[in-house]
């Protein structure tokens, strides 16, 4: 069929998105490698006072890339490709351009609101839900204008019926409204005691046992619909796009899709393993884990049947390598999760390195993965102007995945041998290790992390340095690429 | 059969939200009544205790600690007793952490003291020589927020039926008259303190962060 | 197989190879079901992976796109109707149903309790120890009592027992001087001797320094007259009288004992008690190694 010819795509929203995931990357992850280091070098604790420790920076660390760099990345390809599988073009509606552009300038109010208010200290300590009740009232408001924007563009469109990205952009709307709300219920003290104290502070509505559950509830879907469910968009539109390929089979698509949707939401419970909730949410939370890896795989498996036949492309495109890669990465953190999620597996598994190892080879090799290769295909499109370097990219790709590899290797040892060591005793039946004994053992791993890390950044500040050269000084182009992306 | 609902937006919507909600229902709601009841002769944290208890919030301390002892006889044997569901009633937020890297403080205080607390904060290499907890020395001058610690129980008494007594109330003279107990509690901590400056403060009026996160830390049994 | 497959293979098998030896290299016991599951776990993401996902990226290099194309195409995105893949789908099937059988069935029929679990690791764990525990003879005791050290005791007293610079108790010797000068002014009533208390104010100024000073020193040379008075309670040999008060001359077990059960707050600083937190077998083994210390 015929694609996009007639229409001009207005990406000034994309555009807007795409420096903030840059910005956000680029900060969320210094900071990560500093705290990778303090961990293994714990003097680097103290280069800026009270600010500068690792329990100051670590939540703002996770917010960082959570909210500045993967949101932003899922706003910038969204605001890209909604419009191109819709076949409507933003500039059709002045109300939809000014939700989008009022939808930026709060996010980067309450982006910087999050960074200072971290810093600062405030934070409820719930994980990934530190921001205090101001800044979360900000949030929703941008993420309703985000729906608007979304139903907005769906209302006008021309293409009728719904691309498969689009399927896992509504979901990911939905999934974070729902569960954010329900998790940031908090009751502001300042407003309860007659006006005493800090106007930041707040209590949650939940206690105890109960808030853990909600918390998990959201936590681990926090990781469904940010850290999978938009990325899953992604690779669903920006791989065969690339490439050029039809996707590899509908059903699949589908059947990964309901799955993952009836699916995910039960195994949020494999964050409370021998603890104080039932014994029986435990055990659903484990079974259905492992029932994920199938809605799991199944997409990542589309995806790399949709590169049937196409070894060339994988060798002479440093972008399809990336894509690829990410699946595969895809593929490790979603069978290593419901590993993890196993009882018995847990009792050693939690409260170690392991799960931050788990979580990186997700994070990096597949969310950061496929947030720069989006970007990447984007820019091109939406500069017009060719892709400044080849080279660049390949090397690129050749760091961060040696990155990625030193991380979750150092880290999956370390937590396997921590977890084992807290359990072990002696043969008069008392315990092997001293705390200490288990966190001195850990100082070699630690520093390879940090080694990751550095390597890490080093391959984002090359995306950053490739993606402002495309915007700024790359040869133009005179026509728009209708698969592969064009670069020197 | 799909293709239908791939046309309209609205019946798609709605689908994802109904199999995405189900879930939750089911795991969250059948908990609520049963988990939130204290255990027989739990007491609520003083607001020196929630004063200690938001300076661990705001320094982040669960980033490397959890409060959640899990059945195995290992954790038993380190930690003490296994965490039951009714300790955590007045948790708001609760506290479990998903991280150990330093080790599990849900019954610190049985086991470790005020003038230990002292120095390992200041230095926790003077004590634990391979320690890689930052020192925390900014909290022996920060001076702590009481003022919210008791509108925080001012606002679980009055909305979740936290039991304080009725001296607790969201008045500024209710505050004002309950100061003096919280220094009280304050001076005792003090007094097996060695840092001059921080008794110095406690003496003047005013409570240092370290002296709030230590009443918090003796008070995880 | 081919090159790549063998490669990722290898991969898996070197990480798999460097976790065993790591975790052999610290004496963990393999045989544990809960190790032994984790990294039959850990083999299984290694392989599994490894193997799944090179399996389709070998079909880029030897297999065609075929299939039916749909009928739309968004953005110049096409789309096959082809089949599921018959693995994954039997896979899914599978797993659905044994997950609503667990549910339904497995679970229910089980009737898991992890408290129940707990308590049958530790009833294991008493018939596992309790022969090594009855009959444990003086060295048994001292090695014993220095693992338990190590865990228990050391952040505040030092591994070697040294008490961290004046931090806590140095048990290379028994009071220091410091120590017992400002009991012998305040008095004491915590250890629940059957003596009692000892009174405030049992002597003073040269006298208590010269007390304090032979006591401090190990009550070793030429006893102090002023000792009388101590002596009294403590025995002339400073050994407790039997254990109805504390021994000063050194380390016993029963001053271990009731130091242990009742805590202590002394000069230095507080030592928290450990009651209900140790067996006897462990009380004994710490004073055994405690005993060992003196230099
Ligand atoms: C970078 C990680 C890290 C952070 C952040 C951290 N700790 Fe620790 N903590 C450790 C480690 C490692 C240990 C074990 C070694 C030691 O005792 O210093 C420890 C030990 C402790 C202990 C002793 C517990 C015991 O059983 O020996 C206490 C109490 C403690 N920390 C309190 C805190 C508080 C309060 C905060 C926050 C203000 C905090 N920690 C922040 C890593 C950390
Ligand atoms: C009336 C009996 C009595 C007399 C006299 C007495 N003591 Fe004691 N002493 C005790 C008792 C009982 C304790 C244990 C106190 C407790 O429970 O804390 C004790 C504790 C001590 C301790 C602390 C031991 C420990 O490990 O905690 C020292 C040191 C000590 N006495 C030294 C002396 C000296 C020196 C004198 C003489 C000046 C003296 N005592 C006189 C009964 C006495
Ligand atoms: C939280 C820190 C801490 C821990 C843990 C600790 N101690 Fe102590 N301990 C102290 C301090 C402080 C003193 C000194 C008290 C004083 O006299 O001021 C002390 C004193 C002692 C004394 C001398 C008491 C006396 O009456 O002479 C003994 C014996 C002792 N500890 C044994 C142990 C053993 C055994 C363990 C481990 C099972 C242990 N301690 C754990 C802090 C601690
Ligand atoms: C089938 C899919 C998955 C399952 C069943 C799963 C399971 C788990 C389990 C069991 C834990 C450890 C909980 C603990 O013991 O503390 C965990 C932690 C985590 N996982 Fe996954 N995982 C999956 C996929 C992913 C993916 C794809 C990502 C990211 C891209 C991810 C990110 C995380 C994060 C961030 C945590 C840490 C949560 C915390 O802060 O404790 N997971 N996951
Ligand atoms: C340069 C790259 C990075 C480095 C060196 C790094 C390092 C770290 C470190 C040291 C931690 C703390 C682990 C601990 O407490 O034990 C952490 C946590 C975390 N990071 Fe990163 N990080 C990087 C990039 C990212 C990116 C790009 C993301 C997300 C897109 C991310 C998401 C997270 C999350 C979710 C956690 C919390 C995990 C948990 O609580 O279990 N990180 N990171
Ligand atoms: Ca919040
Ligand atoms: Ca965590
Ligand atoms: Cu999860």
């Amino acid at each position: 069929m015929q694609s996009n010819a007639a229409l001009e795509y207005d990406y000034t929203v994309a555009k807007l998105f795409t420096y903030t995931a840059i910005l956000f990357g680029l900060i969320g992850m210094l900071i990560g490698t500093l705290i990778a280091s303090q961990m293994a070098f714990p003097e680097l604790n103290y280069l800026f006072g009270e600010y500068g420790t690792f329990s100051r920076l670590r939540p703002l660390h996770t917010n960082v890339v959570i909210f500045g760099f993967t949101v932003s990345g899922v706003f910038a390809t969204f605001y890209y490709l909604g419009q191109r599988v819709l076949k409507v073009s933003m500039a059709e509606s002045k109300f939809l351009m000014f939700i989008g552009k009022l939808q930026f300038v709060l996010y980067v109010i309450l982006a910087l609101g999050m960074v200072v208010s971290l810093l600062m200290g405030y934070s409820t300590s719930k994980e990934y839900a530190q921001m205090e009740w101001p800044l979360d009232l900000l949030t929703v408001v941008v993420w309703v204008l985000w729906g608007i924007s979304i139903f907005g563009l769906i209302g006008i469109r021309r293409e009728k019926s719904l691309y498969i990205s689009l399927w896992y952009y509504i979901a990911c709307f939905l999934g974070v409204a729902m569960l954010y709300l329900f998790n940031n219920m908090e009751v502001p003290t300042y407003l309860a005691s007659g006006g005493l104290g800090s106007i930041m502070h707040s209590v949650s509505m939940y206690s105890g046992t109960n808030d853990a559950l909600v918390q998990w509830w959201w936590g681990h879907n926090a990781v469904a619909f940010v850290f999978t469910v938009p990325i899953v968009a992604m690779i669903y539109y920006f791989l065969p796009k690339e490439s050029g390929q039809a996707i590899y089979s509908y059903k699949l698509s589908l059947l990964s899709f309901w799955g993952l949707m009836f699916v995910y939401l039960w195994a949020g419970s494999h964050h409370l393993l021998y603890s104080t909730v039932p014994d029986w949410m435990q055990t659903m939370g484990s079974v259905f884990s492992v029932v994920l890896i199938l809605p799991s795989w199944g997409s990542a498996i589309n995806m790399l049947l949709t590169m049937k036949g196409e070894w060339n492309q994988l060798t002479e495109n440093p972008l399809i390598k990336f894509m690829v890669l990410a699946s595969t990465f895809y593929m490790l953190s979603t069978l290593e999760g419901p590993i993890q999620a196993i009882k018995s597996v847990n009792a050693i598994a939690h409260f170690t390195d392991w799960i931050p190892g788990h979580v990186h080879d997700g994070v990096l090799g597949w969310v950061a993965f496929m947030i720069m290769s989006g970007l990447f295909h984007m820019a091109p499109r939406m500069y017009k102007r060719e892709i400044y370097s080849k080279k660049l990219m390949e090397a690129q790709f050749w760091i961060q995945t040696t990155a990625v590899v030193l991380y979750f290797t150092s880290m999956w040892i370390a937590g396997i041998t921590q977890g084992m060591m807290w359990r072990a005793v002696d043969e008069y039946g008392n315990l092997m290790y001293s705390f200490i004994d288990t966190v001195a053992v850990l100082h070699p791993y630690y520093a390879i992390r940090a080694l990751a890390g550095v390597l890490y950044v080093t391959g984002f500040v090359m995306f950053a340095y490739n993606m402002i050269k495309t915007m700024s000084s790359s040869r133009e182009l005179t026509e728009e690429p209708q698969f592969r992306s064009p670069m020197a | 059969m799909f293709h239908w609902l791939e046309k309209n937006p609205f019946f798609f919507a709605v689908g994802v939200f109904i199999v995405i909600a189900f879930a939750g229902l089911i795991e969250i709601l059948p908990n609520f009544a049963e988990a939130s009841r204290p255990i027989a002769g739990l007491k609520p944290y003083t607001v020196l205790e929630l004063a200690g208890k938001n300076v661990y919030k705001k320094d982040t301390c669960i980033a490397c600690h959890s409060q959640l002892i899990r059945p195995f006889k290992s954790e038993t044997d380190r930690y003490g007793q296994v965490s039951l569901s009714g300790e955590y009633a007045y948790d708001r937020p609760f506290l479990w952490g998903s991280k150990r890297t330093g080790p599990d403080l849900h019954r610190v205080g049985n086991y470790r003291t005020t003038d230990w607390h002292e120095n390992h904060m200041w230095d926790p290499k003077s004590v634990v020589p391979q320690s890689i907890m930052p020192a925390y020395k900014h909290m022996f001058t920060n001076i702590a927020d009481i003022e919210t610690a008791y509108a925080e129980a001012v606002t679980v008494k009055n909305i979740f039926a936290t039991p304080y007594g009725d001296e607790i109330k969201g008045t500024k003279e209710a505050w004002e008259a309950y100061k003096p107990k919280v220094l009280e509690e304050a001076k005792l901590i003090a007094a097996d303190m060695k840092n001059q400056d921080v008794k110095d403060a406690v003496a003047k009026g005013e409570i240092p962060e370290i002296v709030a996160i230590i009443a918090y830390l003796n008070r995880l049994k | 197989m081919n090159s790549l497959m063998i490669k990722g293979l290898i991969f898996a098998a070197v990480l798999i190879g460097a976790t065993f030896a790591v975790v052999k290299s610290m004496h963990i016991d393999l045989s544990d079901p809960i190790n032994m599951i984790t990294l039959i776990g850990a083999v299984a993401i290694a392989v599994l992976t490894v193997g799944v996902s090179i399996k389709y990226i070998n079909q880029m290099k030897t297999d065609k796109a075929t299939g039916e194309l749909a009928d739309e195409s968004w953005d110049g995105i096409g789309e096959y109707k082809n089949e599921l893949p018959s693995g994954w789908a039997f896979s899914f099937l599978g797993t659905m149903i044994w997950a609503m059988w667990y549910w339904i069935a497995g679970y229910p029929v089980n009737a898991f309790s992890q408290i129940g679990q707990y308590n049958e690791e530790v009833l294991a764990y008493n018939a596992k120890f309790e022969e090594i525990h009855k009959n444990a003879d003086a060295a048994t005791l001292q090695e014993m009592g220095e693992s338990i050290f190590l865990v228990q005791c050391a952040p505040c007293h030092g591994e070697t027992g040294d008490g961290l610079s004046g931090k806590a108790q140095d048990f290379s010797s028994r009071e220091s001087k410091e120590q017992v000068l400002a009991i012998i002014k305040n008095g004491s009533d915590q250890l629940k001797y059957p003596m009692g208390a000892m009174p405030a104010g049992m002597a003073q100024g040269a006298d208590a320094e010269e007390i304090a000073a032979y006591v401090a020193g190990g009550m070793k040379g030429e006893q102090p007259a002023s000792f009388g008075v101590c002596a009294g309670c403590h025995g002339a040999d400073g050994k407790g009288n039997g254990g109805t008060a504390p021994n000063i001359a050194e380390y016993d077990q029963t001053l271990i004992e009731h130091v242990l059960e009742n805590g202590r707050k002394g000069a230095i600083g507080t030592m928290p008690s450990f009651k209900g937190r140790l067996t006897p077998v462990q009380k004994k083994a710490l004073a055994t190694y405690l005993s060992s210390l003196k230099s």
